[in-house]
């Protein structure tokens, strides 16, 4: 039974190849697989093959019949479509969109996807001026007049009472000036700093505060927080640690640091060979930072923190000077394409 | 503060290498931010001494001498300074040597005489100011002795970042006891002198404003003899970045650096009274201070004055009028506690920040006033001869209260720290950083407090209980599981309108190939000027920075199109292919704006800041349908698109409103409340030359803010199944009738079967006569009831053109 399996195949593909119109090719399929044709023929020989063979022998029939099928169909493709091929013509030539695909910029790109995370935490948007009265920017923030912690950062001003934001802070307050807790936001913006330009620092910037406050929230709450930040932008795997620091409006207040996103920690060029990048700074939002927004001090607690964008950009990218953030050069930008 | 590890080692033992000590303390919160050595040695320098010393045959100024380096014959070498004489012993630096600054020592003719090394100054070597001369070596050390045996020193320096709460770290003395408390080890306190048993020396002080000045203390010291500091010392200082000066002034600035007590020397013999007072200045005057810097001061300025007038600013600097010299043999100590916002603000009107005000303004230690004097009398006694004849007179507010305890619940510490310590972890902590312990209520419970806990004087920054809670987290550390208190959150983000728009452009505008750019918010009064604006143009009133940093821009931007025309335009230089199209969402700074509403009553103070959409289509010279330029046919059709993006009504409306557009080539874009909310134009000529732009430059700018974006609602509606029926027109058109008028001739006599009509072709030229455009125009029929009959398509054409000509004069095209 095979052999005639095997015989029929062979007759039967070279008939149908050299099938050269479509009625020799329809002559072709009746012969083989109609109802009188050859195929149909070996099925009803099948019950004279030994019960033990015969569901081997079926199964080669099926596939015969199968194949030749498949070979009709792609002939029959062949025939009907001789008309409309095309030769000559170079197909390795480029295509061209109707226009060329521009970039979203990489630094709000980023903006952006940290925002995104923080809508996965269940987090709102805010926003504040980046004209700022000193009030917000420093006052409601506990840092007192005359003292100098207002040195840390070196601030434009624009009158005795307004002055270019230095950081997103100040947006802290605005906003619980306006909602009861719980609340949770990100407010996400363009600071100032009055301070040269070098290739890690910009007298323009774009900061991410994170704002988290309810009634029993606690320095785990933020550890919990920054770990699930930092497992979701920068991938799983990257420990971080809090370093004891100073804000004024926050206490206790932190550093954060995160193993080297380069080196992993093994220490680098990047992260200045300690293993260690510093990505934020948080803490516990100040009680006097509650009082300037008007909260009972005691019937609160909460957690904050900031961080600068163009830094995390830089990183993410691998860029080592903030400066090409700012210079808007295509050569630059349309690296990024396709990153929106 | 630099902290020399070699100083420190006096004060407090650890046994770890540097690197591991600089991890510790990072981890307790005093940054190490870098680690050096510190290293004074000279190789190839060596003791030698000088056994021939004659004139130099060909200059008067110069000596030549044979000096005995221990190594055989004795070495030629030319030598310009006074004091060589035969006999000396000297430093030489051979043939070979490097000193500092890269000076390489080489063989040389000096006048046409041999020269085979250098004898050495002080200040060649960096040992000190002295170049007048060569050093004289006493005690006559043997020759060849390597000059790093007898002036070498090594140690590690340790840069640490002080935040400005902790001005106790701002002294060798603070890091110790944070040594102390993270390695279990004791504190050295150093040396100091006792008080002498009889009271005074003399000098009386009066302190008219004790909220000016809570404390001032004074000691006298007679029989000094000024001159060079011990070696150690010097090295001590040079190390953390200090120059060495004389041994009183080294003296004092050596206590403010171990124990971080500013401290001040005067000459007792230039005062012009025995009463020194602590004042304000009454009235302006000039002042020359220390730095030799006149200096002008305001009436409200606090002094330390004698009987003729000022001798200080308090807690900044000295005058040059009480100045140490060389001839001083009795001197003032003053040791004080000013406050520290007068300090400042002194400080910071005169731009002097001195060692002393830098740490005046963080708050003296109220503990160490005494302390730091008594040391520095000390070393006066051992260093400089100093004899003490009577105890310090030492003034204070007699109202002043000792600093209250500080009430904590330990309940309050596990809610903001998340952990579950009890009241013994919590004190032990507390008792680890030298602050007692008084226990009240055992009960950990919300509200009941358990401690009362004593600051020492030296922690200015402890004031509540929130900055103890720190204090248990330092020690604690931060690595622990604790508990959360932040409920599952079913709170679904709020995104505003804002937040839509922005996204839906950032995403769309690539698309359309853009590039988002990020630019400045300052503005130069050339680049505003450029725009030509009107005199009263709001947007000529631009807020300024008081304060802008060197060569930075000034003013606050109150239009973005500066920006763009300048990325353009350094864009296409750079060679980017034209065209060019950029975009930008951005603020500008309106002073002039609409006013804040907010809850603060200065609100009102600030500028409105709209948020503005710039494209920018740079480096199009081609023209498009009716000869517009092709990158505006291209803006305006933006326009048309973002509408439908953004499923708000926007539309340009021909019309000139920006001086710095073209004339005759602009549009407004208005929105569904028909206001004009942005603009559509040609960048004009002398607006480009003064951007130094050559290539044209297409512009659309749209007020996000103001433009009403409201979203059209998306409902379903049933559309007709039925096939449409197309027919083209060919028009001549008039050249005074727009497109617009015959658009809306068309639509408004097509019937209600006339679902659309779109302008494919625009002709004028050969075959059109003078004055007349061709306009192909193709509508579309469609019934929800049935297909079309072509008779009913005639009739609605008919009813087209007979409107189109007796409204517009426009006829059919006839083949």
């Amino acid at each position: 039974m095979q052999d005639a399996i095997d015989a029929l195949r062979g007759r039967g593909l070279s008939r149908i190849e050299s099938a050269a119109t479509a009625d020799e090719l329809e002559a072709a399929r009746i012969d083989l697989l109609g109802r009188k044709g050859e195929v149909t023929a070996l099925l009803r020989g099948l019950k004279d093959v030994p019960a033990d063979e015969r569901p081997a022998a079926g199964a080669a029939l099926n596939r015969l019949k199968l194949e030749l099928t498949d070979a009709f169909a792609a002939r029959e493709r062949d025939l009907r479509g001789a008309g409309e091929a095309v030769t000559g013509l170079d197909l390795t030539l480029p295509g061209a969109a109707p226009v060329p695909l521009g970039t979203a910029h990489p630094l709000l790109t980023v903006l952006e996807e940290i925002c995104d995370i923080f809508y996965g935490l269940g987090y709102d948007r805010g926003d504040g001026p980046e004209v700022e009265l000193d009030y917000y920017n420093f006052t409601a923030l506990n840092f007192p007049d005359d003292h100098p912690a207002r040195d840390i950062q070196d601030t434009f001003f624009l009158s005795d009472k307004t002055l270019l934001r230095t950081q997103t802070s100040p947006v802290q307050v605005r906003v619980m000036e306006q909602v009861t807790p719980p609340l949770a936001y990100v407010f996400p913006g363009r600071v100032y700093r009055n301070e040269n330009a070098d290739a890690s620092h910009s007298s323009e910037f774009f900061q991410i505060e994170g704002l988290c406050v309810d009634r029993e929230i606690s320095l785990v709450d933020l550890r919990q927080t920054v770990d699930a930040f930092v497992e979701r932008f920068f991938g799983a795997g990257f420990e971080t640690r809090f370093r004891p620091h100073f804000f004024p409006f926050t206490e206790p207040s932190v550093e954060v640091d995160m193993q080297c996103v380069k080196c992993g920690g093994k220490g680098c060029g990047v992260c200045g060979q300690t293993g260690w990048l510093e990505i934020m700074g948080a803490g516990m939002v100040h009680p006097r930072v509650f009082a300037a927004a008007g909260y009972d001090e005691d019937a609160y607690t909460g957690f904050a923190f900031g961080m600068g964008i163009d830094r995390i950009a830089m990183l993410k990218y691998g860029v080592d000077d903030i400066r090409l953030l700012y210079e808007n050069d295509l050569r630059f930008l349309n690296q990024f394409r396709g990153v929106l | 503060m630099k902290i020399s590890l070699d100083w420190l080692a006096d004060l407090v033992s650890w046994d770890d290498t540097p690197e591991v000590l600089a991890s510790r303390l990072t981890a307790a919160g005093l940054n190490v931010e870098a680690i050096e050595t510190y290293e004074q040695s000279w190789p190839g320098v060596v003791v030698a001494r000088v056994v021939e010393c004659g004139p130099h045959p060909d200059a008067d100024r110069l000596s030549l001498c044979k000096v005995d380096t221990g190594d055989g014959e004795p070495t030629q070498v030319v030598c310009g300074a006074p004091n060589v004489r035969q006999g000396l012993h000297v430093l030489f630096a051979t043939v070979g040597t490097v000193l500092p600054g890269d000076f390489k020592i080489k063989k040389a003719k000096i006048r046409g005489v041999e020269s085979r090394g250098m004898i050495c100054s002080a200040s060649e070597l960096g040992l000190g100011e002295d170049s007048d001369g060569i050093i004289e070596l006493e005690d006559a050390p043997a020759v060849g002795t390597p000059a790093d045996e007898l002036f070498g020193h090594r140690d590690t320096v340790l840069d640490i970042e002080v935040t400005p709460n902790r001005p106790d770290w701002l002294s060798h003395l603070g890091v110790a006891r944070e040594v102390a408390a993270i390695y279990g080890t004791k504190l050295t306190p150093p040396p100091v002198i006792k008080p002498p048993a009889n009271p005074g020396h003399g000098w009386k002080v009066e302190i008219e404003d004790y909220a000016a000045c809570p404390r001032y203390t004074a000691h006298g010291a007679s029989g000094v003899q000024v001159g060079p500091s011990p070696r150690w010392m010097q090295n001590r200082l040079l190390a953390i970045g200090q120059r060495p000066i004389n041994n009183v002034v080294d003296i004092t600035n050596y206590v403010l650096m171990e124990l971080g007590q500013p401290l001040h020397a005067f000459d007792g013999e230039r005062l012009a009274s025995d009463t020194i007072t602590v004042r304000r200045a009454g009235r302006k005057l000039s002042v020359t201070t220390l730095d030799d810097e006149a200096r002008p001061i305001l009436a409200d300025d606090l002094v330390i004055a004698d009987g003729d007038g000022p001798i200080a600013l308090a807690g900044v600097m000295g005058l040059a009028n009480s100045e140490v010299t060389e001839s001083t043999t009795t001197l003032l100590i003053e040791s004080a506690f000013f406050d520290p916002g007068l300090v400042r603000r002194c400080s910071r009107r005169l731009n002097l920040v001195s060692e002393s005000s830098y740490r005046f303004e963080r708050e003296a230690d109220w503990d160490m006033v005494l302390v730091a004097a008594r040391r520095a009398l000390y070393l006066l006694q051992e260093h400089a001869a100093a004899v003490i004849s009577g105890d310090a007179v030492d003034r204070s507010d007699p109202d002043r209260r000792p600093r209250p305890d500080l009430p904590l619940r330990v309940h309050q510490v596990n809610r903001v720290l998340g952990t579950d310590l009890d009241l013994e972890r919590a004190s032990d902590y507390l008792r680890a950083l030298s602050l007692t312990v008084q226990p009240l209520s055992p009960q950990v419970e919300a509200k009941t407090v358990n401690l009362m806990v004593g600051v020492p004087a030296f922690r200015r920054d402890l004031l509540a209980e929130v900055d103890l809670i720190e204090e248990i987290a330092r020690v604690h550390g931060f690595e622990f599981d604790g508990r959360s208190g932040r409920q599952a959150s079913h709170h679904a983000p709020v995104h505003t309108r804002e937040d839509e728009v922005r996204t839906l452009l950032r995403r769309w505008l690539p698309a359309v190939g853009c590039h988002e750019i990020v630019t400045s918010t300052f503005m130069g009064r050339a680049q505003l000027d450029a725009l030509g604006l009107a005199e009263l143009d709001p947007r000529q009133q631009c807020l300024s920075v008081l304060n802008p940093h060197h060569g930075g821009e000034t003013l606050l931007r109150t239009s973005m199109v500066p920006a763009l025309v300048d990325v353009a335009r350094r864009n296409l230089n750079a060679g980017a292919p034209a065209p060019v199209r950029l975009f930008e969402l951005g603020r500008v700074f309106w002073p002039e704006g609409d006013k804040r509403q907010g809850k603060h009553e200065l609100e009102h103070l600030l500028p409105e800041e709209p948020r503005l959409l710039m494209i920018g289509i740079a480096g199009v010279t081609a023209r498009g349908l009716g000869g517009v330029p092709a990158d505006l046919v291209e803006l305006t059709g933006l326009v048309d698109e973002m509408a439908k993006l953004l499923r708000s009504e926007l539309r340009c409306v021909p019309g000139d409103v920006e001086p710095y557009l073209v004339a005759g080539l602009q549009w407004e874009i208005r929105d569904a409340r028909d206001r004009r909310v942005g603009t559509v134009g040609r960048l004009g000529q002398a607006a480009a030359e003064a951007f130094d732009l050559d290539e044209p430059l297409g512009l659309l700018e749209l007020d996000l803010g103001r433009a009403d974006l409201t979203p059209a609602p998306v409902t379903y509606s049933a559309f007709s199944r039925f096939p449409a029926v197309k027919r083209d027109l060919s028009l001549l058109v008039p050249a005074e009738v727009t497109y617009e008028a015959v658009s809306g001739c068309v639509r408004e006599s097509g019937g209600n079967l006339l679902e659309s009509l779109e302008l494919f072709d625009h002709y004028t030229g050969k075959g059109v006569p003078d004055g007349v455009a061709a306009h192909g125009i193709r509508l579309k029929f469609r019934s929800a009831k049935g297909s079309l009959e072509g008779a009913t398509v005639d009739r609605a054409i008919e009813q087209i053109l007979v409107a189109l000509s007796e409204k517009l004069g426009v006829r059919a095209r006839t083949s």
